[in-house]
């Protein structure tokens, strides 16, 4: 987990160290109200500006507590002095305690109490800093996750009936079926999907036809792999032995109903595991419709790494990704082994 | 007995081959027709001809005093509608040498699918006429599994059970036995020998002499598309008026 450094990490806290040393040696005194605190201070602060630092914590942590002989001002900046100095010098538990002082007499001093905080955030461990950025991540990556999957359900559904269509239109001897599935198949498969996309949804409304994100996706998505796939349903079926077509032809049954219920279920066996490879690009390229307004998951995780830059929003998409690259392969894996049970003895 | 099948002047041809050239062919019900001859004469092609698995070029093909199969346009033969051909092909059981059957079924589904999306019966009738079907063929106990686990002799019982369960008016067999290593052959021919004793009109291509001899009632011998003898396994086998061409390819079998 090397790569989730935190951007304001080691090298940051020396900055603010730094910064904190040359506010210290700027600020002047508080009020100057009265007798021995006042004396404290003065010699703390002449202390510091030689450099005497721990000779400055002792004296500022003499200050006294408000009382008959402590002053509320004088106090709460001795204290914050101490604060920051053993902040400084990273002796964090030390430079809580101090402002739990003030917080103790005060509540409300908002000076300690985002002291307070900023000393617990720069205590704790990188892994608590990555848990809080994915909780922080989480909800906008999976929403637009969910915008992925409905994409790639949609297409799943869609591309395998509208391939097979295009398939048997393309086998078939008549025109003009076979001319418009080559015609579909050599332009869908022959330009980028990105181009598909921009046409569907930037050029069609110059041609009055105007459609949302969505429906510009799901159509260039769903014609865009019903092509792809027309191609291997079209190999599969004429992977199958003439003899089915003859057998089935010979007990009578019709062209529809020898693909219906010979070939057709035949080819399962032999398309699925390029399918699987058809679906399982498809869930990246999903990602290209983000360039047309749609917000799935990758565009999610980009808006969020434009406002945060934080690599991790990045490393939970991959991991998003991967879950539903791995899921897909399962399940295929599964269908495959399913549909296959005829061939083993 | 009446005519089932009579053929009149077909012809088929593969561009400028010739394999079935001018045939005439009765084929009177019951009737056990063999045809022989060597490879590349014609019996597939003609055999396909007689349900429409191949399309002719000329001649007529009359099922039961019917021409059927082709309607005349524009001078030239043209295929009858899928509807006509597909309740005539039903009507006749066809077996072939790779048996084709359906890999995806099981054995009972092969022989219930042809009834069920071709003759519209119901899955429980389909399945008790299939039962019959792979009783009388032998394989009562193997309905479950699926092909792949069938010894070949096996696989070609379940496709003529297939066909039978049609309720076919003929049967034609291509071979049925030459894929079949030899110790399976003697099934098959069981099998087809008791359809025979039925009364099923049978046209059977074989280069089994003696499965010819022993079933046929009328044996053909067919060279370059053409019929070159034709008669009872008596006239056909007996030595002295054996025809010249049909000798040599006897003893080339031998
Ligand atoms: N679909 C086809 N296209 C072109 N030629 C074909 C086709 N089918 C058959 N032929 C040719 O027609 C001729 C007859 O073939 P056919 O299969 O009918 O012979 P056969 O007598 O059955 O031979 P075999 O005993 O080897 O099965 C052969 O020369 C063959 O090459
Ligand atoms: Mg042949």
């Amino acid at each position: 987990m090397t790569i989730l450094v935190n951007r304001f990490g080691k090298g940051g806290a020396l900055l603010a160290s730094l910064f904190l040393l040359f506010a210290l040696l700027a600020s002047p005194a508080v009020s100057s109200a009265g007798g021995e605190s006042d004396a404290i201070l003065k010699e703390a602060r002449d202390a510091l500006a030689l450099g005497h630092i721990d000779q400055a914590q002792v004296l500022f942590a003499q200050v006294p507590a408000p009382g008959p002989d402590g002053d509320e001002g004088e106090f709460v900046y001795s204290r914050m002095q101490l604060a920051r100095l053993f902040f400084s010098t990273k002796n964090m538990s030390k430079a809580r305690a101090s402002a739990e002082e003030i917080t103790a007499v005060y509540p409300d001093n908002a000076e300690a109490k985002n002291f307070i905080a900023s000393v617990d955030r720069s205590v704790r461990p990188e892994w608590r800093q990555v848990v809080d950025d994915c909780i922080r991540f989480l909800p906008s990556l999976l929403k637009g996750a969910s915008m992925t999957l409905i994409l790639v359900f949609f297409t799943m559904i869609v591309s395998p009936i509208g391939g097979l269509l295009i398939a048997l239109g393309k086998l078939s001897k008549t025109q003009p079926f076979s001319g418009i599935s080559w015609f579909i198949i050599w332009f869908f498969r022959g330009t980028p999907l990105l181009l598909q996309l921009f046409f569907i949804y930037y050029g069609l409304p110059a041609i009055g036809i105007t459609l949302s994100p969505l429906a510009s996706a799901l159509i260039g998505l769903g014609i865009n792999y019903s092509a792809y796939l027309a191609e291997i349903i079209r190999a599969g079926i004429l992977s199958i032995d003439h003899g089915q077509t003859e057998a089935a032809k010979a007990i009578g049954m019709t062209y529809s109903q020898t693909m219906r219920r010979v070939i057709i279920p035949q080819t399962y066996k032999r398309i699925i595991p390029p399918f699987a490879n058809e679906f399982i690009a498809l869930i990246k390229d999903t990602a290209l419709v983000s360039t047309i307004a749609m917000v799935e998951l990758m565009r999610a995780a980009d808006q969020m790494f434009n406002a945060y830059f934080n690599i991790t929003v990045l490393v939970l998409a991959a991991f998003i990704y991967l879950i539903f690259t791995t899921a897909f392969t399962l399940l295929f894996e599964k269908i495959e082994y399913k549909v296959g049970v005829y061939e083993r003895r | 007995m009446e005519t089932i099948l009579e053929l009149k002047q077909v012809v088929k041809r593969f561009g400028s081959l010739t394999a079935v050239n001018h045939i005439d062919l009765k084929i009177k019900r019951g009737e056990k027709v063999v045809i022989v001859g060597p490879s590349g004469s014609g019996k597939s092609t003609l055999l396909r001809t007689m349900n429409f698995l191949e399309t002719i070029d000329s001649g007529e093909i009359l099922f039961e005093k019917q021409p059927c199969g082709y309607i005349t346009r524009g001078g030239n033969l043209v295929l009858d509608s899928q509807k006509k051909l597909c309740a005539l092909r039903s009507e006749i059981g066809m077996v072939f040498q790779q048996f084709n059957l359906f890999p995806h079924m099981t054995v009972l589904e092969n022989v219930m699918e042809g009834q069920i999306t071709v003759l519209n019966k119901s899955k429980a009738e389909a399945k008790e006429t299939a039962y019959k079907m792979l009783e009388k063929v032998g394989l009562p106990d193997r309905s479950s599994v699926y092909p792949i686990t069938l010894s070949g002799g096996q696989m070609q019982r379940v496709a003529i059970a297939r066909a039978l369960a049609m309720k076919p008016k003929m049967m034609l067999f291509d071979e049925p036995t030459s894929a079949l290593d030899p110790e399976l052959v003697g099934e098959v021919f069981d099998t087809i020998r008791s359809l025979a004793d039925e009364g099923m009109t049978m046209v059977i291509v074989t280069h089994n002499m003696g499965f010819a001899r022993e079933v046929a009632d009328t044996v053909i011998f067919m060279e370059q598309g053409d019929f070159i003898a034709q008669g009872t396994p008596h006239e056909f086998f007996s030595a002295d008026e054996i025809h010249p061409r049909i000798s040599e390819f006897l003893d080339k079998l031998l």
